[in-house]
């Protein structure tokens, strides 16, 4: 490798970081943070069965789950401004990425809570706890358990779709790659380098899975 | 204590509670038997509305509830009926994650609203009752099925419940076992608590009840004293039932 791509590799490098920081990273957090919630809330409407809301809860799993999250993207940024509605760039990423989470983790989180057996809400209700009391202190700490590795996929999924937001003109890692490679013609390079930050920050995030499954198995009966 | 009246339950076509009548005074130990899917363990349930009965009326303590058509009663007599009964399950029921004494303290700061120091306290004091003083802080999984029972028992009474429920406490139990919650049972009784069992061990309805019922088939075949249940019992159907256990324990 000639000196010149060597200094291509090590002057692109931070303005990658720096997007990856500023855009992939912040990115994913909110929208799994927001998106993980928004599941909780959908995967309780649909076991308790809450009328209308479930209904509802289940057309929207079955929207985002069946079309593309590329189309998805594109309704909410260029689709929505037409009738009014109008986003920028990074919030719009944020909408679109927390609705994707929050559909496709609303089954993971449902799955988890239906494998803890019925025992142990019946445990709380006979000490005169509340539905929501046995939800939040005995059934979600151990359907947590159950769910991270489930959700540590889906959460290494999302850092690598958040390149999308390239499209809907988010200057994320991706994007910093991709004008890099346009102005030195080093398409070949540049991919390779952003492909390598990406295999790195979700290497990561496989460690602290690890970790956590770790953590919570303290209790486990295995 | 309790008091209930022409309770009814099916599940589906199935009726299984076909018009119960019972009624404890405060500080007895009701016993209650008959073969599997007679009732008894639904009937138990519907103490303290894990199941809602279909119709009748139930009256435990101050609480008083009537039901008609399977309609689930007001949240509110709901909690206070639960909060004055205790129940302890075949399958033990502990929370995995939270250590014994934790088990034991969860009602008492979620329900009860107390200071986690007042809490461990009494905790602390209820697992050394059981007999398990220096097994606080171990996880239910690192005990034996007796000593989780055990724990189950404590974490049950960590409310003060007017009345404590057993749903086969011994069944899930190795055989060797089984004394150790028994015992504890034997203890609970003497000291005056109310209580209702649903077992298969004869010897503890013959030791400990007040008032033995023999259930089958969804309504009580007798009830009585143990003496005149189990030895004397007044139906054929009863007899044969008592036969088959004994022959079992020989």
């Amino acid at each position: 490798m000639d000196d010149r791509k060597i200094q291509i590799l090590i002057d692109s490098l931070w303005p990658m970081i720096k997007a990856g920081l500023q855009y992939t990273i912040t990115l994913t957090l909110i929208s799994f943070v927001l998106g993980l919630a928004l599941a909780i809330v959908v995967a309780l409407v649909r076991l308790w069965k809450i009328p209308v809301l479930s209904q509802i809860a289940g057309i929207y799993v079955w929207i985002i789950r069946c079309t593309p999250l590329l189309v998805q993207l594109f309704i909410i940024f260029y689709g929505l401004p037409t009738i009014g509605i109008k986003f920028d760039p990074f919030p719009a990423a944020i909408i679109g990425f927390t609705l994707n989470m929050g559909a496709y983790n609303s089954e993971i989180v449902r799955a988890a809570i239906q494998s803890i057996s019925n025992g142990q809400w019946e445990a709380g209700y006979s000490l005169g706890m509340t539905r929501g009391q046995t939800l939040l202190r005995i059934i979600l700490p151990q359907a947590a358990r159950v769910s991270v590795p489930p959700l540590s996929n889906s959460f290494i999924s999302l850092v690598k779709d958040t390149s999308l937001a390239y499209t809907i003109t988010v200057i994320e890692m991706f994007q910093v790659s991709k004008q890099i490679a346009s102005t030195t013609y080093e398409p070949l390079l540049l991919y390779c380098e952003v492909a390598v930050l990406y295999l790195v920050l979700c290497s990561v995030l496989t460690v602290a899975q690890n970790v956590m499954e770790k953590r919570l198995a303290r209790f486990s009966t295995r | 204590m309790i008091e209930i009246r022409n309770l009814h339950k099916s599940f589906g076509s199935l009726q299984v509670l076909k018009g119960i009548d019972l009624s404890l005074e405060k500080g007895k130990v009701l016993v209650i038997i008959g073969p599997s899917g007679s009732g008894k363990t639904t009937l138990l349930r519907c103490l303290n509305l894990l199941e809602t009965p279909d119709a009748g009326s139930l009256k435990l303590g101050s609480t008083e509830i009537g039901f008609d058509g399977g309609r689930k009663p007001g949240k509110q007599q709901t909690l206070k009926l639960r909060q004055s009964t205790g129940m302890v399950f075949q399958s033990y029921n502990l929370f995995p994650h939270k250590t014994a004494i934790e088990n034991v303290m969860e009602a008492q700061i979620v329900v009860q609203k107390k200071g986690k120091e007042e809490a461990r306290k009494r905790s602390a004091a209820l697992l050394a009752k059981v007999g398990l003083s220096g097994k606080e802080d171990v996880y239910p999984h690192q005990l034996s099925g007796g000593q989780q029972q055990r724990v189950g028992i404590a974490r049950a009474l960590a409310t003060d419940p007017d009345v404590m429920l057993f749903d086969e406490p011994t069944s899930a139990l190795d055989p060797e076992l089984v004394g150790e919650v028994l015992k504890v049972m034997k203890q609970l009784a003497a000291e005056g608590m109310t209580m209702v069992v649903v077992t298969h061990e004869m010897k503890f309805a013959a030791e400990a009840a007040d008032t033995v019922v023999l259930m089958d088939d969804g309504v009580i075949l007798e009830q009585g004293p143990p003496e005149q249940v189990l030895k004397h019992p007044s139906s054929e159907r009863a007899a044969q039932f008592l036969n088959l256990l004994t022959e079992k324990e020989l």
